[in-house]
């Protein structure tokens, strides 16, 4: 059953959060099998395959734990049960200030990340050209980190991440980098790497910016996958639980308003 | 036994990225104010020679030691003691300090106490070199038995990187642990062998105890150096104490990353 088509594979994967009720029980459950957390099931049995090349968009509101599942495939945090297969060099645009070592110069942060990434420095040496013109930061780039704006910061993350051809491109709508000149210029080199072989991960809200990237789309509700399948029809799926979860709040708004008056 | 080689293997895979961030957390330190480089002597400095003018001028309790002056005596221990303070207690807080390469990149954790053991140790090997030349100055140039400062360079780095990875996990967990190492690393520098000889405390048991305490089987060693003359094999019972509490805390700290490694993402 090996498929080497696959690049990311999830397979009844359950993430748990553990929460205690202040640091020193947490403390004290290192050493204790017997105090217990409260689990937060922020990933509950999840199970999905993407092949190499695919471009997927994954829906889901507040909480419904993209955020964790999108952690687990870059492989910063572990599931608590269940496989996660990921195959190829994943580029994450998460959180593009986030990562960098502030007293690190940025030209000395391409290049550790680049290690990171598993590229050797001879690879990264070609790829500098491309990073920093891409950055645009001009006499900042042999400046520390730590001198930088975010804007700057998430500049030269996005050129980073995006020019050390990513196998895997995941990348969270949730970011607005720069100005509407830098906006431009990093979706089109999305739509540049989507175009190749990459397979693509695409995190939002908007349904439409979506369509346009995407032709598969997996909607996530607290912790549980709800739906998988082409974009049009997950991004109906998820307008409508959107609309039904608005609707049911209000409603529940207008009984307690009612009831009150009632009293 | 996995779990160790695992470890292994993340310091070997990350041997480039371990020593670029131990300079980087180096240069850290003492970039940026005026005095820069100067402070990483300037501080010892002043903490020797108080202890110095304590025990020399005021206490008038120190004798030569051997022919050496008390002045040497102390540094001896004490320089060894700058490099295990900062370990215990940055050692313990370096989870916390690289939070960023735990909850934002894909890094291996265990090589992060690693680094900074190393970047206190460079500092170390500065102050080193220091000491050599002040014993130097005072008329005691180096000897055969400085021959064997690498071994005692090399515990001391074993013994407090595997404490950096067993104190930092905790740390990570609770900062009641992180207060507590502050807490004890006062007492620890008087309860340790570094003003005084353990060697010739009276009471048996306490001597016994304290022979354990890897704090003075260091200090000890760089005084076997550069005051006693003594080689390590003729100490046979605090080399193998030595080896005994070393076991325990690399258990220790094996046994930490084990059972933290998957949770440290998520708390910190």
């Amino acid at each position: 059953m090996e498929n080497n088509n696959i690049a990311i594979e999830f397979k009844n994967v359950t993430k748990v959060y553990k929460l205690y009720k202040d640091d020193k029980q947490r403390f004290r459950a290192v050493f204790n099998k017997r105090i217990k957390p409260i689990l937060k099931y922020a990933i509950n049995d999840v199970s999905f395959t993407i092949e190499k090349g695919e471009s997927v968009a994954l829906f889901g509101r507040n909480g419904a734990g993209k955020s964790t599942m999108l952690k687990m495939i870059t492989g910063v945090t572990y599931p608590a049960s269940g496989e996660i297969t990921v195959n190829g060099r994943v580029s994450a645009l998460l959180e593009l200030t986030a990562g960098f070592d502030q007293e690190f110069t940025g030209r000395e942060n391409i290049y550790f990340r680049g290690q990171l990434q598993g590229i050797n420095d001879d690879e990264i040496r070609g790829l500098e050209d491309e990073i920093v013109e891409f950055a645009d930061l001009g006499d900042y780039m042999d400046q520390p980190v730590r001198t930088y704006s975010s804007g700057m910061k998430a500049r030269l993350g996005f050129a980073i991440n995006a020019n050390i051809k990513p196998e895997i491109l995941i990348v969270d709508e949730a970011l607005s980098v720069g100005d509407m000149e830098f906006r431009k210029k990093c979706n089109t080199k999305i739509n540049e790497i989507v175009g190749s072989n990459v397979t693509f991960l695409f995190v939002t809200h908007s349904t439409e910016t979506a369509k346009s990237f995407c032709k598969r789309g997996i909607v996530m509700r607290q912790g549980k996958m709800v739906f998988d399948g082409a974009i049009d029809d997950a991004a109906e799926f998820y307008n409508n639980m959107v609309m039904a979860d608005m609707e049911a709040k209000r409603k529940l708004k207008a009984e307690r308003a009612k009831q009150k008056v009632l009293k | 036994m996995n779990t160790l080689l695992e470890i292994l293997r993340d310091h070997r895979d990350y041997r480039k990225q371990i020593i670029k961030l131990a300079k980087s957390d180096m240069v850290k330190t003492y970039k940026g104010a005026a005095l820069g480089w100067a402070w990483a002597i300037i501080k010892p400095a002043i903490t020797i020679f108080v202890f110095w003018f304590a025990f020399s001028i005021g206490l008038r309790h120190g004798q030569p030691v051997d022919g050496y002056p008390f002045f040497l005596w102390l540094i001896a221990g004490m320089i060894p003691w700058f490099y295990m303070r900062d370990m215990l207690q940055g050692g313990s807080g370096s989870l916390r300090r690289y939070s960023y390469l735990v909850t934002k990149i894909k890094f291996p954790v265990d090589t992060i106490p690693t680094f900074v053991s190393l970047s206190y140790f460079f500092v170390h090997l500065g102050l080193l070199l220091i000491m050599i030349c002040i014993y130097t100055a005072f008329g005691f140039p180096p000897n055969i038995y400085y021959l064997q400062l690498p071994l005692f360079l090399f515990m001391m780095f074993m013994f407090f990187t595997a404490w950096g990875l067993f104190s930092s996990l905790l740390s990570a967990v609770s900062k009641d642990f992180m207060n507590m190492v502050k807490a004890v690393t006062q007492a620890l520098f008087w309860l340790s062998g570094i003003l005084y000889d353990a060697d010739r405390i009276q009471v048996g048991w306490i001597r016994e105890t304290l022979l354990f305490n890897p704090i003075t089987l260091i200090a000890n060693g760089y005084r076997n150096c550069f005051v006693y003359h003594r080689w390590f094999w003729e100490t046979p019972g605090q080399m193998r104490n030595f080896i005994i509490v070393y076991v325990v805390m690399l258990a220790l700290a094996v046994w930490a990353y084990k059972k933290l490694r998957r949770d440290i993402p998520d708390v910190l």
